[in-house]
């Protein structure tokens, strides 16, 4: 991998980022709509849960605004990195392909995307993560900002895996959608986890390691470790899926 | 399974396309295409819409895989696509330097910019330099991605449908410039619904039935 490449590669990427109007604006405000209709439609009346992925299991006891901040803000990182990802991954994958028959290779280009992906879900990280403190103080601020970072990590992965498998963006859409939508929209909500049957298949969805470590984090002073690396496990996998999608993808055919 | 090698043909051809045949699921598109290019050559190749000549043009650049045949170019190969390939949120020079990375050219930046400077004065469009391509024409976009595929002064160049959307003197142009490469010993394959310019080309293909005849 040549890093002259992946200078080059990263300083197109984020340009062609920053000047995306609609980008900047789903960035900036809806983080802040979301938490203020959060705000807006929760009371202060405290609920009590319990967290999956605390063994002893101890009942959490916080107001049902703050419960609801962290789980909208785990959810808007996770769909605004998949977004993301799916944009870099679909928009211009015929001219990235044109710079691989050029001299690029594959490895270069998705790198300098995944440089520039990384860099914003750690920005959306901190911009979601900072909005918290101005509703409720978070136990751990810096582990409840990794929560969110993580959400947009697995997220982002699965995004870059749906623009590697889809042609169109449509599809690419709908598929991330309805996944945030069941997923960190609505099944990861403790309250709803507590009382669900076959809390099996709720584990096994992106959101859950890293809503419980922004959960963890946010609320108790109990170890993260297990949601922590389980959350860059399955980030990691879903991750390496979407570069061998995407290799084959791009391939020059001679 | 087709094979396709690049920098070992024998120094009088600059490509050499064997059999090649590809079909897309049932419907064979190109069943036995034979043809070859020298040095200083500039071939041409027509055919009705559908016939499977930006099928043939992206097999031989690497787009597209044969299902049988076999192709040898040497020496560098630039490739203009029939659709617009460009970055359209950034600017000309942005997209200069990006596919000049790819080539290779960014450790020497007097040397790229020199030529695309060349290029850009003689497709005069040298002041959009700075312009985001989503601001330009049409007929500019057209040079644009005509001029990234000259920009490493290729010794074969592949080009699809080069001349679409532009103006006469463009054209004029276009024509101009390829006789002064031909010149120099470099190589064009032009692809065109219709050739006009029969008497500028050194061979001139048509492609009808998934066989190339002369035309």
């Amino acid at each position: 991998m040549r890093l002259s490449y992946l200078r080059v590669g990263m300083a197109m990427t984020a340009r062609e980022l920053l000047r995306s109007r609609l980008v900047l604006i789903l960035l900036l405000v809806i983080p802040s709509l979301f938490f203020t209709i959060v705000a807006l439609t929760t009371t202060d009346r405290l609920i009590t849960f319990r967290l999956a992925a605390i063994s002893e299991k101890p009942l959490i006891e916080v107001s049902e605004r703050s419960e609801s901040l962290v789980f909208i803000g785990t959810a808007v990182a996770g769909l605004l990195a998949s977004y993301l990802a799916l944009g870099l991954m679909h928009k211009q994958s015929e001219v990235n392909r044109r710079l691989v028959l050029c001299g690029y290779h594959p490895s270069e280009l998705i790198v300098s995307k995944l440089a520039v992906l990384l860099g914003v879900i750690v920005l959306v990280g901190i911009y979601v993560g900072g909005l918290l403190p101005i509703f409720f103080r978070p136990e751990r601020f810096a582990l409840a900002v990794l929560g969110l970072m993580l959400a947009g990590f697995v997220y982002g992965s699965y995004g870059l895996l749906v623009g590697a498998l889809f042609r169109r963006e449509l599809e690419g859409i709908l598929f991330i959608v309805l996944l945030a939508n069941i997923d960190a929209g609505w099944l990861q909500n403790p309250v709803y986890y507590a009382g669900a049957q076959n809390q099996f298949i709720i584990r096994a969805l992106p959101a859950y390691y890293p809503s419980q470590l922004g959960m963890i984090g946010a609320f108790t002073d109990r170890s993260a470790i297990r949601p922590l690396v389980s959350s860059l496990g399955y980030g990691l996998v879903l991750l390496l899926v979407a570069l061998a999608v995407y290799f084959v993808r791009m391939r020059v055919r001679r | 399974m087709s094979e396709s090698v690049a920098g070992i043909t024998p120094p009088q051809l600059v490509l050499d396309v064997e059999h090649l045949a590809k079909a897309y699921g049932r419907r064979q598109v190109l069943k036995d295409v034979t043809f070859r290019i020298r040095p200083g050559e500039i071939a041409g190749i027509t055919g009705e819409n559908g016939c499977g000549k930006s099928t043939l043009l992206n097999v031989i650049v690497g787009r597209l895989r044969a299902d049988a045949g076999r192709i040898v170019h040497s020496g560098e190969l630039g490739y203009c696509p029939q659709e617009l390939l460009i970055f359209e949120s950034l600017t000309v020079e942005e997209n200069l330097r990006y596919f000049a990375t790819g080539y290779g050219l960014h450790q020497r930046d007097a040397v790229w910019q020199d030529s695309a400077t060349n290029l850009l004065d003689r497709f005069r469009c040298s002041q959009y330099m700075c312009t985001p391509v989503n601001r330009l024409s049409g007929g500019t976009k057209q040079k644009l991605n005509l001029i990234l595929a000259f920009l490493h002064s290729p010794d074969l160049l592949v080009l699809d449908e080069p001349y679409a959307g532009f103006d006469w003197e463009t054209y004029l142009q276009f024509w101009e410039y390829a006789r002064e490469l031909r010149a120099e010993g470099k190589s064009i394959l032009v692809v065109a619904h219709l050739v006009f310019d029969s008497a500028q080309l050194n061979a001139v293909y048509r492609l009808n039935g998934g066989v190339l005849e002369c035309a």
